[in-house]
């Protein structure tokens, strides 16, 4: 077709009148918010990461103050702007955050010594680093404290690397033993022997004090013990700031969270997400592709299936929160409930499978999602032509073989779709796994080496419940905003991918079987 | 299968009743995961009933004191509240249903009122005015909006959005004000160009080429609105509002959360409306197009009367997600029970009461049962309206298909 106002130009310039432009400003409106809500993810979801300069500003009234400039606004009484620096220094100035007027500000400098040091308790230091006191008494100072600074922070890093290794691997296995009574001799040798390595190793940490001070001449006087790390921003080039960059993004998905969730990484609430998704995509495939292949290919056709699919169509667009409460009622209480009465009473009160947990959290969505994969795998189904069916038959097959050889591998991309659509819908949806299962802070991650390997009864942690929980019950929101945009990022990237990679396989399936005939 | 011909009976015989085995299987089976989904409304309903049972619960729970006003200690006049007192702090529990009812519908109420002309004004472009190509890519490009988490719609909502429109209110209202006739500016400027810079720009591509346009208008807004803040409101247009409207500026409200979710929304009923309108016969199209209409006139005398039960269909599935949307609402309202018409002040709906307030009420108590009744409501509504949208969705395929355009 080609089209008729290209054809006639004139009439098209003259005639289409007003009302047809609203029609395509709001299409343009619409990809420009979207435009809008990726573009301000992504920036400030990646910016987070960029070490960015650290200015010392020095005030008309002599004053001093250090940190990286956050944002510009007007000030609330008119004329003239103020700036917000991240300043750090929680312990030193009860906040890390100061508001500078513009009118004010004397000078700005970058200088190349300021160091930025992340601590594990009382956040970010930005000041200047003076000394290093070993513990022999000795003092490192000038030149070398900083390459001093710089190796010590290795060996502790390594330090550290293989206390948690012995933590994870050899002491808390043999602790739930314990716990559980069926400890032997030996093993309670071999944990007395690792405990007495982990104090060793804890020992052997340098054990020196950083010397430390602020642009504004405050001293302090830091364990070096407490320090994660170490940057000096404004003396690092662009190349060496892209590989810290590319760092602290993987130390952002690779490690747990710290300061009530507010700092570190997510990488207990990915694993969260993707185990919850891939036990949930367990559930649904066979079930939904049941219901389908009994709808459409042994059903009887009457009024009374295409109700049933009317109604099975209209469960996906029941609200996911009533899934949620069905869990919580159905399976928590009630399957949980007994389930606790017969196999775990030893432990009641303190219910095992009687409170939210990853097995529950799996069976709700596994529910929620079912209508689309039954909608999608049926929609394959009658995609594929009756004569291929009539063919099968007509050849001697019975009707479980010609399911099984023709039908469902015909079918397989329209099913692969409809799991493809369902987990991104899951791993999306927080509102239901608020009832059933999902943990602000779950130090256990549901998979470990101890029998049974995989605890369904544990509760999990969850990447659109981590951005809820951080934006909503967080202390300073200011402070966990860089981060909460990062997860919202990787969400919203998880889901992208997903939801591509069903468009394609949706459009592949069109362009081999033809367009889906309407019923 | 390559011994069919000559396979013995007692081969055959044992394909026949592993046959008849599995259909019996998947017949049970898919009957029942069926049954199994079909359950949700019956356990709502089964979990509700006891409430309006047993009389001695305290406090009383029936049909009048959950829907119409009460006297409660310290109001002079009967009031709606709702007001779940924790067990943990003790005090008297206000359970009247009606202020988390009309949150929610308000909620919604605003969704669409941002959502309908969006989406349709955008299913009418997108139906007779674009060009094939584009069309083919912004229908997936919506529907990825679609799947957009509303945890992070409802992050930028609550975080982002609400305080940046409580610092710049007057922009916002600039920006729509502006917008409408700066596109109907942009039609105008179009219609006045020469044919070559016409051809360059056709009109089949608007939505790529106007957004340029959109950032400039935006750039004239944020120039305007000091101005008509000033000449208009007296510099300040919150204190105007609260001065001459009495209506006091919360910084999570309604708005906010309309536009949140009429973000959400929208593209599920432009994918709605835009199957609606693209499947009207081809021959109606250009039977009208023949004598002489516009594609405007076609669109609005032949293609809506057609195409307008799809699209009130498409409006219905739209309302059905947004009474139901959970953590939009959550996050962009401020979960106060208020019974305002306000649009500026804040709301909480059944869905967000459901999540708070679920976890913690001990079940089988007045309040679970009670949260369990807010989403037996949302089950029904949801599912009659979805049932309703259908039943006008296949008789109007039905209709497609007997006046002869095969789509």
């Amino acid at each position: 077709m080609t089209a008729p106002w290209r054809r006639s130009p004139k009439r098209a310039a003259s005639g289409e009148g007003p009302w047809a432009w609203l029609a395509a400003g709001s299409v343009a409106a619409s990809l420009a918010l979207l435009a809008l809500l990726l573009g301000l993810l992504a920036v400030r979801g990646l910016g987070h990461f960029w070490p960015a300069d650290v200015a010392v500003v020095t005030l008309d009234d002599g004053r001093q103050l250090a940190g990286r400039e956050v944002k510009e606004v007007p000030l609330s009484d008119g004329d003239g702007r103020e700036r917000l620096y991240r300043t750090g220094n929680r312990d030193l100035d009860d906040a890390i955050w100061a508001w500078v007027d513009l009118d004010e500000i004397h000078e700005v400098d970058h200088p190349s010594g300021l160091v930025v040091l992340e601590r594990r308790r009382w956040g970010e230091f930005i000041g200047r680093l003076e000394a290093i006191e070993t513990e022999s008494g000795e003092r490192i100072v000038g030149e070398s404290t900083w390459l001093a600074l710089e190796r010590r922070l290795t060996a502790l890093a390594a330090h550290r690397d293989s206390i948690d290794v012995l933590r994870d691997q050899t002491i808390r296995p043999l602790v739930h033993r314990l716990e559980a009574g069926e400890a032997t001799l030996g093993e309670r040798e071999a944990l007395a022997k690792a405990q007495a390595r982990v104090h060793e190793r804890q020992a052997a940490m340098p054990a020196d004090t950083l010397v430390l001070e602020t642009v504004d001449g405050r001293r302090l006087r830091q364990p070096l013990t407490e320090v994660v790390r170490a940057l000096r921003p404004n003396a690092m080039g662009v190349t060496e700031k892209v590989v810290t960059w590319g760092r602290d993004v993987w130390r952002f998905l690779s490690e747990g969270p710290r300061a009530a969730n507010t700092a570190g990484g997510v990488w207990p609430a990915i694993f969260g997400t993707i185990l919850m998704v891939v036990l949930m995509s367990i559930f649904v495939t066979p079930f939904g592709v049941l219901a389908a292949v009994y709808l459409n290919e042994v059903a009887h056709q009457g009024r009374l299936t295409r109700w049933v699919r009317i109604g099975v169509r209209n469960l996906a667009g029941v609200p996911s929160i009533v899934y949620g409460v069905f869990g919580l009622g159905v399976f928590v209480y009630g399957i949980g409930g007994h389930l606790d009465d017969w196999f775990f009473a030893s432990s009641l009160p303190s219910p095992t499978f009687g409170t939210g947990g990853l097995l529950w959290a799996s069976l709700t969505l596994a529910l929620l999602t079912l209508p689309v994969v039954i909608v999608a795998t049926e929609e394959g189904l009658a995609r594929i032509p009756e004569s291929q069916r009539e063919g099968a038959l007509a050849l001697g097959a019975t009707r479980l073989e010609m399911l099984t050889r023709v039908v469902l591998p015909m079918a397989t991309p329209a099913m692969l779709t409809g799991v493809i659509l369902a987990v991104a819908r899951a791993a999306g949806e927080v509102a239901p796994l608020m009832l059933v299962g999902v943990a602000k802070l779950a130090p256990q991650v549901p998979l470990d080496g101890e029998f049974p390997f995989l605890h369904l009864e544990r509760k999990f942690m969850h990447l659109g419940y981590h951005i809820f929980d951080a934006a909503f019950h967080g202390g300073d929101v200011q402070a966990a905003m860089p981060l909460i945009y990062a997860t919202a990022l990787l969400l919203v990237l998880v889901i992208l991918v997903l939801n591509l990679t069903a468009i394609f396989l949706r459009h592949h399936l069109r362009s081999r079987h033809g367009t889906l005939p309407k019923y | 299968m390559q011994h069919t011909p000559s396979s013995p009976p007692l081969r055959r015989h044992f394909r026949q009743t592993r046959d008849r085995l599995a259909t019996a299987l998947i017949t049970a089976g898919g009957i029942g995961v069926i049954a199994a989904v079909m359950a949700i409304g019956v356990f709502l309903a089964v979990e509700v009933v006891p409430l309006f049972w047993s009389s001695t619960d305290t406090p009383r729970i029936n049909l009048e004191t959950l829907w119409l006003p009460q006297d409660y200690e310290g109001h002079r006049t009967p009031v709606h509240r709702w007001q779940p007192a924790m067990p943990e702090e003790g005090g008297e529990s206000r359970f009247g249903m009606l202020p988390l009812v009309w949150g929610t519908l308000e909620a919604a109420a605003w969704a669409l009122v941002i959502a309908v002309p969006l989406a349709l004004g955008a299913a009418a472009h997108s139906a007779l005015f674009m060009s094939r190509r584009l069309r083919a890519r912004l229908k997936p490009t919506l529907e990825l909006m679609e799947a957009m988490p509303g945890v992070v719609v409802g992050f930028v909502a609550g975080l982002v959005l609400a305080p940046w429109l409580d610092v710049h209110l007057a922009l916002g209202m600039t920006l729509l004000i502006i917008l409408p006739p700066g596109l109907l500016l942009a039609g105008g400027l179009w219609a006045r160009l020469g044919a070559g810079l016409r051809r360059r720009l056709p009109m089949g591509w608007a939505a790529l080429w106007l957004l340029p346009w959109l950032l400039l208008l935006w750039g004239l807004s944020s120039w305007l609105a000091p101005l008509l803040e000033a000449w208009w409101f007296d510099g300040d247009l919150r204190a105007w509002l609260e001065v001459s409207l009495g209506l006091d500026y919360a910084n999570r409200n309604a708005i906010i959360v309309g536009m949140a979710m009429g973000f959400a929304v929208m593209p599920s009923i432009y994918a709605l409306a835009e199957d609606a309108l693209s499947g009207v016969p081809k021959s109606l199209v250009e039977g009208a197009e023949a004598l002489g209409a516009t594609r405007w006139q076609t669109l609005w005398k032949v293609v809506l009367p057609a195409a307008g039960p799809g699209v009130l269909s498409a409006v219905m599935i739209g309302a059905g997600r947004a009474v139901g949307e959970t953590m939009i609402v959550l996050m962009a309202s401020g979960n106060t029970a208020l019974m305002t018409a306000s649009p500026l002040d804040g709301l909480r709906s059944m869905a967000a009461s459901i999540a708070i307030e679920l976890p913690e009420a001990a079940p089988g108590g007045t309040h679970y049962r009670l949260l369990l009744l807010a989403a037996l409501l949302l089950f029904v509504f949801t599912f009659c309206v979805n049932t309703l949208a259908e039943v006008v969705r296949s008789r109007l395929r039905r209709r497609y298909h007997r006046m002869g355009g095969a789509s």
